[in-house]
């Protein structure tokens, strides 16, 4: 794709994805609200697929926008909530949460401006990888099977994804999830498992002894 | 082609409304979904730092099992939240954080 096109492309999805977060965040409805979020994992899904992850972004859309938004409006409509009513003393809370998330936002992207290697227009963590023998000092043997990289660009263009034909996204996350990651994938199915038997254990009903 | 501080910034602006949601909000739903948006906020720098890195046009997949992971447990929270907000809902017949004061009185 013509890179011009993608980088439009991108600040659009951004733009739609800030905006419903805003209506998460503005409407008053649960209902309007899980749909806005909805509507901005759809938006951050797309920023996924522009960006090549596009086993991700599949995964994005079928379990946040698929499977657990359908949960949350479940809970939603089951439980009838209403809508929230503006409370006295409540514009205080509205001062303190946009003053600690106008804080964060400015620290984060100040320090996303202000990475290793930021004034030098390259990567931060390939810097820090060229970096790392005088930050703790390796054996030779261990230097000698470290990859040498070019360092990317930081300020600049990320390098674009371009698949060779006989591999796909799928795949190759595939091959790092069931070799090197094969023991954490196994204690995540039990933490999933916890999860389940304790949703379970919390959800039923209490017996009144 | 976007450079990698725009998604950094794209991600910070966004944890930081899932954040001042969570905190400005009352109803607990839209609390966990707040904390949802600053889930994924985190996923979009872990998928920028991975293309990022690439070499050859093939991203570091590391990220991307790291941002799955995320997921994954995401989900096990949503489950794990939603019932005890039926819980709650059970003992309080609300879902107003307000409501949650019998540890102050």
């Amino acid at each position: 794709m013509n890179p011009a096109i993608q980088a439009i492309l991108f600040y659009v999805f951004a733009f739609g994805a800030l905006l419903s977060a805003l209506g998460v965040v503005a409407l008053r409805n649960p209902v309007s609200s899980a749909l806005s979020l909805a509507c901005c994992l759809a938006f951050v899904a797309a920023i996924f697929f522009g960006a090549g992850a596009t086993f991700l972004g599949i995964a994005q859309l079928i379990i946040y926008a698929g499977a657990i938004l359908v949960l949350i409006l479940f809970i939603v409509m089951m439980l009838n909530v209403k809508d929230e009513q503006p409370a006295a003393g409540h514009w205080c809370y509205c001062i303190v949460g946009v003053v600690i998330a106008g804080m964060m936002a400015g620290t984060i992207s100040s320090a996303a401006l202000r990475l290793p290697g930021a004034t030098g227009g390259r990567c931060p963590v390939h810097v820090l990888i060229e970096h790392a023998n005088e930050l703790c000092p390796v054996s030779g043997e261990e230097q000698a099977t470290q990859p040498q990289t070019p360092p990317a660009e930081y300020g600049g263009m990320l390098p674009s994804i371009s698949m060779k034909d006989h591999e796909s996204d799928v795949s190759l996350l595939g091959k790092r999830l069931f070799t090197h990651y094969n023991m954490s994938i196994v204690i995540l199915s039990f933490a999933l498992l916890a999860g389940a038997l304790g949703a379970v254990a919390v959800g039923r009903k209490l017996r009144r002894d | 082609m976007t450079p990698l501080s725009h998604y950094l910034i794209f991600s910070a602006l966004l944890f930081s409304i899932g954040l001042g949601g969570a905190i400005m909000r009352r109803n607990v739903l839209v609390v966990l979904m707040c904390l949802e948006l600053m889930l994924t906020a985190a996923n979009v720098s872990l998928v920028a730092f991975s293309r990022a890195q690439g070499l050859e046009g093939v991203p570091v997949y590391d990220a991307q099992v790291l941002a799955l992971f995320v997921m994954a447990i995401a989900a096990a929270e949503v489950a794990v939240g939603l019932a005890l907000i039926v819980a709650m809902f059970r003992a309080r017949r609300g879902v107003e954080s307000t409501s949650l004061t019998s540890l102050k009185d």
